[in-house]
């Protein structure tokens, strides 16, 4: 395990170079992120095992996510508190290279598409996705959702039985305008999928005039935080919510927006392929690992990261609870962090090794399986 | 600052409080069993003739008998008592024993007045929560004939009642302080008559359709029977009886026919015999224990206990209590009062308990549907453990109850359990 400390600063997200086996860049935020400036470091992992900065960049506001340019080893765009996303050069200094303003609240999440390198997305809490071109200034789209969420899961009522597929009635949640996490398809350059805070899970196609096209309460009616696609099974994505669990689903399995033929009384959410239960409190990143096609990273704010084993998997449509192995699927939790852990993220290049940061202003490179 | 309220928002998980309180954790306090003994009318009912702790023991006997909840769990025991010299602490740590308990299980007794019976719930739950015991037997008994008189009035000296208004306050007969409540808040005779009236019907109902069956075990106890000869020299007669109806209630009350009866504290007040809570004795007791000891040993989980609250009022109008009670503690539960389906609110005087509802704005339909002490009785000390044994049968499994009571001295009581 190695070990590397932002003085000052708190981590809110890490990711690995899609470029260099060796370097990290990690995004953090002064004074927990609640108020004050951010930066972004630049991390190189030495041969002695000793975690160096390449570079640092100090910003106005804090910083919540990051994410490399598929295009160019040396860039790096990051999503700030002040609704920008800036993309830095990490050969030059102190300024970034581009600065694409239009949300008008914090951006939670950056990512560059996989396939289509020319666009990345951002996700805000003025409840919009943008999609963008890193050489336009202005985006090319925008997605906010057509339905109004304050219609959000039907409430259940207390004197009737909860519907089969949740054993608790859904809650409403009045803050429904955030969208956490926004992300391309890894397997699609076209398709978006987002989690907002009144527990929405979306899938959107850009191609399309109206782009969305898959919408479902994914963690009934709680916020989610997180989403990610795997890696190999292109129909499947994990939600990671303020319900302390991770779901694993199939998109195959949740009906069109446009084909809902269940009744309006009757609309209970689809059922994920997978739960993954054990952290103690709300679960703030997931991600799929890019080796293998069921192993996933998660950190949460119970101040740990966990490695799970999900054993679902295609040749078994109509799986069992024993063949979920519900006891085995936590393969690893990795419990250095003394404060909350916010990001976490697979080497791209090193198997089974993960770098996580966290409110404790510890950056840590360690081997999850 | 929204930032930091998203944050909370994810820590906390926006979960309502009533959602808090139907989640089921292996460290919860659970109740197992909730028993009592019919309520019987002091002075002329079955129980005339024996002490409170014969009630107990015998009680406590029928509940392990009943709910085969095996005695050597018990870590503790607590007894609530209003009347009894030192609260009972000798004679019912004696009855406990003689139930059939191992010496080797501590006793104690709790008085805090008419929610003695609560507070030795709350205080078995609370020594469940720190890890203290694991499980305990508590509840409440009260001999209202033996016990009550002109002894149980109040001594305090000269210079504690010259200290304040208050202070004076703490020596007010009951009744005087119903009238105080009634005036200030200008109670209607007419609406506490309804009230009462209400009650004795509620009351009425739920005996005819045996509502009371399951919460009520019965005892045996002996009774004396006057002679008809003039000869003081002769043993009075003595016939067992199997005490199994609460004496309480009586048919074809109404409002009209409470309207008669002539005011029985003040001249022109407006509590009488009819809409104030009866002279009783009887006992009851819940055995709680933390939930993973329940489902290790197999037993059923009828309740959760989720929190207990006592406030201070004015002396003078102790009434009040359960309007001051009931929305602190849904406060400290973040319980809205709208997800409460019963409250259990004990009819001292249809004056208090009427101006309690309309304070905390409950609806009228909520509050003891099947009647209240002004029907059943109050023994006192038995009262708050008695509520728990109604409450938990007129909740359906994942409804929220609360039981509240006004206590004497200036004070209230008000707890929440969740019916599984």
């Amino acid at each position: 395990m190695l070990a590397f400390k932002t003085p000052g600063y708190n981590g809110y997200s890490i990711k690995y170079s899609p470029f260099y086996d060796n370097k990290l860049a990690v995004a953090t935020a002064a004074n927990y992120g609640l108020v004050g400036n951010g930066k972004l470091w630049v991390l190189s992992i030495q041969d002695n095992g000793q975690i160096t900065p390449d570079a640092v960049f100090e910003t106005q506001d804090g910083l919540f996510d990051v994410a490399w340019s598929e295009l160019h080893e040396n860039q790096v765009l990051t999503s700030s508190g002040d609704g920008t996303v800036s993309l830095f050069d990490t050969t030059l200094s102190r300024y970034p290279i581009a600065k694409f303003q239009e949300h008008n609240r914090e951006v939670f999440s950056v990512f560059w598409n996989l396939v289509d390198k020319s666009l990345f997305c951002s996700s805000s809490w003025d409840g919009t996705v943008k999609v963008w071109n890193p050489n336009r200034q202005q985006s090319i789209m925008t997605l906010r959702s057509a339905k109004d969420l304050s219609v959000k899961a039907e409430a259940v009522q207390t004197d009737r039985k909860p519907p089969l597929s949740s054993n608790k009635p859904t809650i409403e949640n009045p803050a429904s305008d955030c969208v956490y996490q926004a992300l391309f398809s890894p397997h699609d350059a076209s398709t978006i999928l987002s989690v907002n805070s009144a527990s929405h899970c979306q899938v959107w196609d850009i191609r399309q005039p109206s782009p969305l096209t898959l919408d479902f309460i994914s963690h009934n009616g709680l916020e989610a935080l997180a989403c990610d696609y795997n890696k190999y099974r292109p129909s499947v994505i994990a939600t990671a919510s303020v319900d302390k669990s991770i779901k694993v689903w199939d998109l195959r399995m949740i009906p069109n927006i446009n084909h809902q033929f269940l009744p309006h009384g009757n609309k209970i959410g689809p059922s994920p392929l997978n739960k993954l239960v054990g952290h103690d409190f709300a679960v703030r990143k997931v991600t799929w690992s890019p080796h293998a096609s069921d192993a996933l990273l998660s950190c949460s704010y119970d101040m740990t990261c966990k490695v799970w084993k999900d054993y679902t998997d295609d040749r078994a449509k109509f799986l069992n609870t024993v063949r979920l192995r519900h006891g085995q699927a936590l393969v690893n939790s990795f419990d250095r962090h003394r404060e909350f852990v916010m990001g976490c993220d697979w080497s791209l290049w090193g198997n089974g090794f993960a770098a996580s940061t966290g409110w404790d202003e510890m950056v840590y490179v360690w081997k999850a399986t | 600052m929204q930032r930091l309220q998203q944050i909370s928002n994810q820590l906390i998980g926006n979960v309502s409080g009533s959602d808090r309180a139907r989640e089921k954790n292996p460290d919860d306090v659970v109740i197992v069993a909730a028993y009592r003994t019919a309520i019987a009318r002091a002075g002329k009912g079955k129980f005339k003739d024996v002490n409170s702790d014969e009630i107990l023991m015998k009680l406590v006997a029928e509940v392990f008998k009943k709910t085969k909840v095996d005695k050597n769990l018990i870590g503790d025991v607590v007894i609530g008592n209003v009347l009894n010299p030192g609260a009972g602490v000798n004679e019912h740590r004696a009855a406990i024993i003689a139930a059939g308990l191992p010496a080797a299980i501590p006793f104690m007794a709790v008085n805090r007045q008419c929610s003695s019976g609560l507070m030795a719930v709350n205080d078995i739950a609370n020594k469940i929560l720190t890890g203290q015991i694991d499980c305990g037997l508590a509840g409440g008994v009260e001999s209202m004939s033996k016990n009550y008189g002109p002894h149980a009035v109040p001594k305090i000296s000269d210079i504690v009642l010259k200290a304040s208004e208050d202070a004076k306050n703490c020596l007010l007969p009951m009744g005087i302080t119903s009238e105080n409540v009634n005036a200030k808040f200008a109670l209607s005779r007419k609406d506490q008559d309804e009230f009462a009236a209400s009650s004795y019907q509620k009351a009425e109902k739920a005996t005819k359709q045996g509502l009371f069956k399951d919460e009520i075990l019965p005892i045996t106890v002996d009774i004396e029977i006057e002679n008809d000869d003039d000869d003081d020299d002769k043993p009075p007669n003595v016939r067992h009886v199997v005490v199994d109806t609460d004496e309480g209630p009586r048919p074809n009350i109404t409002a009209q026919s409470l309207a008669k009866l002539r005011p029985a504290f003040k001249k022109d007040g407006t509590s009488h015999a009819g809409n104030s809570s009866q002279v009783s004795d009887g006992a009851a007791v819940v055995i709680l224990m933390r939930r993973e000891l329940a489902e290790s040993k197999g037993l059923p989980v009828i309740g959760k206990y989720v929190a207990t609250t006592a406030v201070g009022v004015p002396p003078s109008i102790m009434g009040v209590g359960p309007a001051y009670a009931i929305p602190k503690v849904l406060q400290m539960t973040g319980i809205d009062k709208g997800e409460v389906q019963v409250f259990e609110i004990n009819e001292a005087f249809a004056g208090q308990a009427l101006y309690s509802t309309r304070k905390v704005g409950i609806p009228i339909e909520k509050v003891n549907p099947r009647g209240g002490a002004i029907a059943l009785g109050h023994p006192l000390g038995c009262t708050g453990a008695r509520q728990i044994c109604t409450l938990l049968r007129e909740l359906r499994p994942g409804q929220i109850g609360v039981t509240s009571m006004c206590i004497g001295g200036g004070q209230g009581a008000a707890a929440v359990f969740v019916r599984e």
